[in-house]
């Protein structure tokens, strides 16, 4: 392992450069397309959120007025502060109920079943459709509402004790619920697939042992699958984000073209959107972020002692170095063998160890 | 538990699984309702299309939408088929060279140690927070410097790259244990072959999972057509559709609408179907314990 980390230091190896390289090999073509159609546009989106843009008949003309379009929406927009703030608490509301009911399906269609396989076909087929403008239809003709559901006394029930943006969070998302479960296609495939690459044995030796399938869920299932459940609950938030039936999207595009708006302001818009966004992934990502064991930790632990080591050991030599360069060019003759030797000890003594530190 | 070939179902019906049938039935409706709306929206007549509260199962079936869908289609100077073949191509192009380089990206990513690669995930990793609507007129400029503007890869090369299709297929790639590809490396196996052989038959439920999201990206996409692409013959079925609905009559043009919707769903269910039983086979096999 020492030697290693010295050829590290050192120069790349041939192996790990010949990994590198093919690893660049591997990624480059994406990376061209991701500059050309993601990053770049991203870049100019920013720069053209801290400007004024207007299009005239000559081309655009862009005006830079540093953070003015964030402070205009934040003072004067009316509408989208507030649908930011109903978009964080109905995202932030969803994505559990979404996650949960995927993972719920996806124990259902694990199981012996007879016509397992058009069960699942229908679970997914929503995908296939939410981002059409079906989805649309569906929703401004009311299909979506659970009917028996009485969405109006649970809002006021709700209001009195909570403030209004998540007590409207709340009932929209009630008013929405055949929505949300439309929406979770995706998650239970992977869910399901995560699934079937349980070891079978697992549950076997956990009955044995006398465990209950309560038990074998809590201790077996759930903490394979995490990993799954942080994709699926991050996959959640984007696309529910991203989606079209979302307000937030729409009100960027009618600011993108509105007259005294224009597409400086729906830029800036949209970096407020991005950043929201942003807060609730590392909601998600820190509630769910599969925790290092503590083997890992000691491990970690240990490498940053070892490298500390050679830091201030390498200062020493360097010292030491120093110290010989100027006894050196005092005096030729004898101070030269004298540091010399005692550099050799030195540097035999710091070996010894590191390779102590190492085998403990 | 042994899987025998491609049989999901288990042979016999037992009365231990009638419980969880009657679990399941409920939401399986449940689920089921759009497709049903879909199929029978657009075999309505017009007094049903506008029935208030909506109806889900239509009471007199006709084929009138759809006459009228292809009459409308035939006045216009170009024919049908050029959007179809238009369509076609673009989606088919996209949906294969995006999955190529995301999980060519994913591998490299997840399994393959060089500088950077943690920048280039998060870079991926903020693009995917980024709403495709704001980064319109950014792409555009893109388009007219590179001088793709009005040919194929204005439609194509915009969608190639698609974040959520890398996120998936690398949180995947994440899964396969290192041991196996240790294993091939030093059966002298080169890193090109490791990610044919290894990673991409392994991860073969988040490719077909990608290939449906990124189809149904690519297909249900107006915005090439839209904005970068201004002759007539070059835009794709999904703007065709949707200017004969929204520039026709909009009363009359919901019936036309719902033909059109159903039209256009068709190809994502073939696809899905065909999709949905490969991965369903691969995942029973696959050897990641």
């Amino acid at each position: 392992m020492r030697k290693a980390q010295k050829v590290k230091k050192v120069k790349l190896g041939k192996l790990a450069k010949r990994e590198a390289r093919m690893g660049y090999i591997f990624v480059l073509p994406w990376i061209i397309g991701a500059v050309l159609f993601l990053i770049v546009p991203l870049i100019q989106s920013f720069q053209y959120s801290l400007a004024d843009i207007k299009i005239t008949p000559k081309g655009m003309k862009i005006d830079f007025v540093a953070f003015e379009n964030f402070t205009q929406i934040w003072l004067e927009d009316a509408e989208y502060p507030l649908a930011l703030g109903g978009y964080f608490w109905e995202t932030i509301l969803s994505v559990p109920i979404i996650v949960v009911f995927a993972l719920l399906i996806a124990m259902f269609l694990n199981q012996k079943i007879r016509c397992k396989g058009l069960f699942r076909l229908i679970f997914f087929l929503p995908v296939i459709i939410v981002s059409g403008p079906v989805m649309n239809m569906l929703s401004s003709q009311g299909a979506a509402t659970i009917p028996s559901m009485n969405v109006a006394a649970i809002r006021s029930a709700l209001e009195g004790f909570l403030p209004y943006y998540i007590a409207s969070g709340f009932s929209d998302v009630f008013s929405n619920m055949i929505m949300i479960l439309w929406y979770s296609g995706v998650q239970i495939l992977i869910f399901l697939s995560a699934l079937q690459k349980i070891d079978s044995s697992l549950y076997e030796a956990a009955k044995i042992d006398g465990g209950s399938g309560w038990e074998c869920f809590w201790k077996i299932t759930l903490p394979t699958i995490k990993p799954m459940i942080l994709l699926n609950a991050v996959y959640t938030v984007i696309f529910l984000s991203n989606n079209e039936q979302n307000n937030i999207i729409n009100i960027i595009q009618n600011a993108m073209f509105a007259g005294n708006k224009g597409y400086g302001y729906a830029s800036a818009m949209a970096w407020m959107y991005a950043i929201v966004q942003t807060i609730i992934v590392a909601i998600v990502a820190v509630l769910l972020l599969t925790r290092k064991d503590a083997y890992d930790k000691q491990v970690k632990r240990r490498k940053k002692e070892l490298r500390k080591q050679n830091r201030t050991l390498r200062r020493i030599r360097r010292r030491n170095r120093r110290k010989e360069k100027s006894v050196s060019s005092l005096s030729k003759s004898k101070g030269n063998v004298a540091w010399h030797t005692i550099r050799k000890n030195s540097m035999t003594l710091g070996k010894n160890g590191g390779e102590e530190h190492e085998k403990a | 538990m042994a899987y025998k070939g491609h049989r999901i179902n288990p042979q016999k019906f037992e009365k231990s699984q009638i419980k969880i049938i009657l679990i399941i039935l409920p939401l399986v409706l449940v689920m089921g309702l759009p497709i049903l709306y879909i199929i029978n929206h657009a075999f309505k007549p017009m007094d049903e299309l506008f029935a208030y509260p909506p109806k889900f199962f239509v009471s007199r079936p006709t084929f009138d939408n759809f006459t009228k869908l292809f009459k409308a289609s035939r006045t216009a100077g170009i024919p049908l088929s050029r959007y179809v073949f238009n369509s076609s191509i673009v989606t088919i192009t996209v949906v294969f060279s995006s999955i190529i380089l995301s999980t060519a990206a994913g591998f490299a990513l997840s399994k393959l140690k060089f500088k950077g690669k943690f920048a280039l995930m998060n870079i991926n990793q903020a693009a995917l927070m980024f709403v495709p609507v704001a980064v319109m007129i950014p792409r555009y400029m893109t388009i007219n410097v590179l001088g793709i503007t009005d040919t194929f890869f204005a439609h194509i090369l915009p969608l190639i790259p698609l974040p959520v299709a890398l996120f998936l297929v690398k949180q995947f790639i994440d899964q396969v244990p290192d041991s196996l590809i240790e294993a091939a490396y030093i059966d002298g196996a080169s890193e090109w072959k490791v990610y044919r052989k290894i990673v991409l038959p392994l991860i073969k439920p988040a490719i077909a999972t990608a290939a449906i999201l990124v189809f149904q990206q690519v297909w249900t996409n107006m915005e090439t057509s839209n904005y970068y692409v201004s002759s007539e013959g070059l835009k794709t079925l999904t703007f065709y559709m949707n200017t004969l609905t929204t520039t026709q009559n909009t009363v009359a043009g919901q019936g036309m609408q719902a033909a059109a919707s159903l039209i256009m769903f068709l190809p994502s269910l073939v696809l899905f179907i065909i999709l949905q039983n490969s991965v369903m086979n691969t995942m029973a096999h696959s050897g990641i314990k």
